[in-house]
C-alpha cells in the first residue's frame, strides 16, 4: 500500500495529519526532516554600535535569534554552498538596522530590512523597552541555517507522532464495562449490546483497558498509522515545511542509493 | 490567589523555553485580560495556550528590567 497523507484540521500555525501506511522508520525520519533538516532565516550574527539599555549585547542578541523570520528558500542560498564561498554576501545573508532613543518599547516591526518582504514574522513581539536617554544602535545579520545547527532555525516548534492503534474487542466481552471506566482518554463507549470505540485518535496506548478486562476481551494492536501535530513558528508556511523535509527525505535516499551502487 | 500583576512586557521571553512556540506577543493582551478581571487559566485558555510548558511562562513572569528602572537615573 501506498503511503498517503490525511489532513484533519489545518491552521495558519497548526497542521494535525494523519500519514497512513508508512513504517516507523518513515514517520520518525519525516518528524526529523521538518525538525532539522529545513532551513529558515535567523539572526546569527550582530554588531552593537551603541548599547545603553539595561540589557547586555550578549542578552539582546539571543533575543534577537529567538524571533522567527519570513523565510524565502528561493531567495538565499546556504552559507556554505554560496558563490561567495561563506564570506556574506546578498545571496545568503540580510542585515536589519535599528537606531533608536528612549524612551520607547521596541518591538519586532521596528527593525529595519534591506529587503522588505523579508521581515521578522510576528510584528508585536517586544525585544526590549529603552527609558529616558538611552540609544540602542546596532545591525543585525540573519543567515540560513538549519535546527540541527540551533533550534533558532527550527522552522516548526512541535513537531511530533503517534502510533494511531486498532482496538479489538472480541466476543469473550461480558459488557462490565471496566474498560470504559478505566480509559483515561475516553476512548471507548457503550454502544448498546457491546463496548464500541468512541474516538480513538485520543487513545494514548496507555493499555490500561486491557489491564483491567478479566476476559481478555480486548486488544488494543499497533497499525501502520501516525497521527502528526505540527505548530509552525511562522518562519514557513506549515505545507512549505512539509514539502521541503520530504524533498530532502529523497535527495538524502538518493544519495544513499549511490553510495551503494558504488560499494557493489 | 490571582492577583494581576503590572508586569513589563518588553522583557517577557521571546519563545517558551521547553517547546520553542513563540509567545513574545501574546504577553501584552495576557495583562489586558488580567485586568479585565479574567483568571489566568481563562486568559490563557483564551490565548490558546495548551502546554504547561508554555502557561508557566506566563504566570512566573518577573520583569528584571522593571526592578532595575526604578533606579533609572540614580546613579551614572
Amino acid at each position: 500500500m501506498k503511503p498517503k497523507i490525511e489532513i484533519l484540521e489545518e491552521s495558519d500555525f497548526k497542521i494535525r495529519f494523519i500519514l497512513k501506511n508508512v513504517s516507523p522508520a518513515l514517520a520518525n525520519s519525516f518528524r526529523r526532516a521538518m525538525k532539522a533538516e529545513v532551513p529558515t532565516l535567523a539572526v546569527d550574527y550582530v554588531d552593537f554600535y551603541v548599547n545603553s539599555s539595561y540589557l547586555y549585547d550578549e542578552i539582546l542578541a539571543h533575543r534577537l535569534g529567538m524571533l522567527p523570520i519570513k523565510t524565502d528558500l528561493e531567495k538565499f542560498n546556504m552559507q556554505n554552498e554560496c558563490v561567495c564561498g561563506g564570506e556574506g554576501c546578498p545571496n545568503c545573508q540580510i542585515s536589519f538596522r535599528l537606531n533608536v532613543e528612549g524612551p520607547k518599547v521596541v518591538y519586532s516591526e521596528d527593525f529595519i530590512s534591506d529587503d522588505p518582504e523579508i521581515v521578522f514574522a510576528i510584528d508585536n513581539i517586544p525585544v526590549l523597552e529603552l527609558f529616558e536617554g538611552q540609544q540602542l544602535m546596532l545591525e543585525a545579520v540573519a543567515r540560513l541555517g538549519t535546527g540541527r545547527e540551533h533550534a533558532k532555525f527550527q522552522p516548526v516548534s512541535v513537531c511530533a507522532y503517534k502510533i494511531i492503534p486498532e482496538i479489538e474487542i472480541t466476543e469473550d466481552c461480558t459488557l462490565c464495562k471496566d474498560c470504559i471506566e478505566a480509559c483515561p482518554r475516553d476512548v471507548l463507549e457503550a454502544g448498546g449490546d457491546k463496548i464500541a470505540v468512541k474516538d480513538v485518535l485520543n487513545c494514548s496506548l496507555c493499555m490500561e483497558c486491557i489491564k483491567v478486562c478479566e476476559q481478555n476481551a480486548i486488544k488494543v494492536n499497533e497499525t501502520n498509522n501516525f497521527l502528526f501535530t505540527v505548530e509552525a513558528t511562522g518562519a514557513l508556511p506549515l505545507r512549505v515545511v512539509m514539502r521541503k523535509a520530504l524533498e530532502i527525505l529523497r535527495s538524502k535516499a538518493e544519495e544513499m542509493n549511490k553510495i551503494i551502487e558504488e560499494i557493489q | 490567589m490571582d492577583v494581576p500583576r503590572e508586569e513589563s512586557a518588553s522583557d517577557f521571553p521571546i519563545r517558551c523555553f521547553s517547546c520553542g512556540s513563540v509567545i513574545g506577543h501574546l504577553y501584552e493582551e495576557y495583562q489586558k485580560k488580567l485586568k479585565e478581571g479574567k483568571s489566568s487559566k481563562e486568559a490563557l485558555d483564551e490565548l490558546g495556550i495548551e502546554r504547561y510548558c508554555c502557561r508557566r511562562m506566563f504566570i512566573t513572569h518577573k520583569s528584571v528590567l522593571k526592578e532595575l528602572s526604578r533606579f533609572h537615573g540614580a546613579v551614572g
